[in-house]
């Protein structure tokens, strides 16, 4: 189901996310890999879950695989597909098999850059751009490869696409949003926001290029990760006011408190986006509370239609 | 320019075998204001090779000051003419030069052995007497007419032709705190020029078949020809 027909109907669309385990899915049916484990506990209180490629360009599981593992059992899934590991031809040979898998979402994007990751000697492709990737994506829906060349039963997916309300100059982060509007991204996630500032300068401005936009929440577990998310994870900024916050309570409370954080802030700024795009980092079992914080009930009804 | 560092004494004198008679080839343009294989330090490679028991029978920069080691004609006369009886004894050269000197120099010596003394990193601009900078990669197909002379495929260390990815922080890229973003450097510069809207339209993807590797360029007075996998492109530099 392509979670644009949900943005369509009108409903507010939760979506979550999960990385694919550093390792092979076991052939013994009854052992779930951690990300799946950690899906099945999203299953009923999210719309789909987001599938992350090699996050931080750490060597993983692939995410089509894991997408499609999730599908299996349930969970509609958003394929992240990046142009770090895969030139053009790999891109849309994995578009077709995404589709082919019976994958409906994809969330197309630049990517980390190698030296952020694990493999800090590979090289890196990006021979496409997230923009350029999102045209070469609509024209295999309209029937062609990036050459031009025909192709047979295009696929048809949901398209979507990152914006970071973070950036500094946020003109020229808009810039790109346009590009990647006009050239077919039908829903927006944006990275990681802590601060209403930083959204209130974003949000207004990017509304109006008539995407529907998911609010995206990184659940803060700790006051060390915050500060090492400062230090090592790039555009972004934990205004230190959360970092105290989660720094106040013991550590055995600091789920509950993570949750309250989280869906205050999503409470507040809820009514000016479509949807809600939680980044748990594992800790899939705090959505719900998120959710009962910020007040939003997830229809399902809609969904099945 | 090509930018080139020698590379570690170890590192050479293990790739030269015992037996071997060694003579050293400079550059007297690029390597030479690199201080990697300019007069001065090919003469004091071949002592430090000398020192390490290394056979060399002799050293040269051709010349004059400024000369290309890569010019072939040069080169070759430097090699086979005026240093023709150190050369002829030798069995390899140790090149002090980036890798296209080097190819020069097999080609000078009608395919001889050669050594790399040098690794080739970049051609970059000279931006003082210390220090060089690298601003654009020979991609074959220049695209800065949309970004105000300022190359993407540079200065952006993911190559990206329609604008920034989202990890810049504080102005710098994130591979690196110390590098600055790419596209915020070309942000910046086309605001002062006022020309933002340089950066609206879609730019296409490169064609990479212009950046295939090895490449030719016909050169004449009327018109160039450059070959690479993308086909025969000539243009005519006159009319
Ligand atoms: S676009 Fe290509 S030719 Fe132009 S400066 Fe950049 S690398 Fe060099
Ligand atoms: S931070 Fe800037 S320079 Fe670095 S990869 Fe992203 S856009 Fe390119």
């Amino acid at each position: 189901m392509k979670i644009t027909r949900l943005f369509e109907q009108g409903v507010f669309v939760v979506t979550s996310e999960v990385g694919p385990i550093k390792g092979a899915v076991s052939r013994d049916k009854t052992i779930h890999p951690t990300c799946a484990r950690e899906a099945m506990f999203l299953q009923h209180n999210v719309h789909a879950v987001n599938v992350t490629d090699n996050q931080s360009a750490v060597m993983r599981l692939g995410s089509l695989a894991a997408s499609v593992l999730l599908k299996d059992k349930g969970i509609e899934s958003v394929y992240q597909l990046t142009c770090r590991d895969r030139n053009r031809i790999a891109l849309q040979s994995d578009l077709l098999t995404a589709y082919s898998l019976g994958i409906d979402n994809v969330l197309l994007l630049t990517g980390d850059h190698i030296q952020l990751g694990d493999h800090k000697e590979a090289k890196p492709v990006f021979d496409l751009d997230s923009v350029q990737l999102l045209h070469m994506a609509m024209g295999l829906r309209n029937g062609y490869d990036i050459t031009g060349h025909p192709i047979e039963n295009p696929p048809d997916m949901a398209y979507g696409a990152v914006v970071n309300p973070n950036f500094d100059p946020i003109e020229l982060q808009l810039i790109k949003m346009r590009k990647k509007v006009d050239a077919g991204a039908e829903f927006f996630q944006t990275q990681a926001v802590y601060d209403e500032a930083v959204f209130d300068r974003f949000i207004d401005k990017a509304a109006v290029m008539g995407r529907p936009i998911q609010l995206g929440v990184v659940v803060l577990k700790s006051p060390q990760m915050g500060k090492y998310m400062n230090q090592n994870v790039s555009g972004i900024m934990v205004p230190q006011s959360w970092i105290d916050e989660i720094g106040s309570v013991d550590k055995a409370d600091r789920k509950k408190k993570a949750a309250e954080m989280t869906g205050r802030l999503v409470r507040k700024l809820k009514d000016r986006v479509q949807g809600v795009h939680i980044m748990p980092l594992g800790w899939t079992d705090v959505v719900p509370d998120i959710l009962a914080h910020a007040g939003i009930e997830v229809k399902r009804l809609a969904f099945a239609a | 320019m090509h930018a080139t560092i020698q590379k570690p004494i170890e590192e050479i004198v293990d790739h030269i075998d015992p037996k071997e008679k060694v003579f050293v080839v400079g550059c007297y343009n690029c390597a030479w204001k690199c201080h990697s294989g300019g007069p001065e330090e090919t003469e004091a490679m071949a002592g430090r090779l000398i020192a390490r028991g290394v056979q060399v029978v002799g050293y040269a920069t051709p010349g004059p000051q400024g000369m290309s080691l890569c010019k072939l004609d040069n080169t070759r006369k430097v090699l086979k003419e005026d240093y023709s009886e150190q050369t002829r004894q030798a069995d390899a050269f140790l090149v002090l030069a980036c890798g296209q000197g080097i190819h020069t120099v097999i080609d000078a010596t009608d395919g001889s052995m050669v050594h790399p003394g040098c690794d080739t990193i970049f051609g970059g601009e000279t931006v003082s007497a210390t220090d060089i900078e690298e601003f654009c990669s020979l991609c074959g197909e220049c695209v800065i007419e949309g970004t105000g002379g300022l190359c993407p495929m540079t200065l952006c260390s993911k190559q990206l032709l329609n604008g920034p990815c989202g990890g810049a922080e504080n102005g710098h890229c994130e591979v690196d705190t110390e590098k600055p973003c790419g596209w915020i450097l070309i942000y910046e510069r086309l605001k002062k020029l006022g020309r933002i809207d340089l950066l609206d339209p879609y730019r296409k993807p490169k064609n990479h078949a212009k950046w295939s590797r090895p490449r030719r360029l016909r050169v004449g007075p009327d018109e160039a020809t450059f070959v690479s996998l993308a086909g025969k492109h000539t243009v005519n530099n006159r009319n």
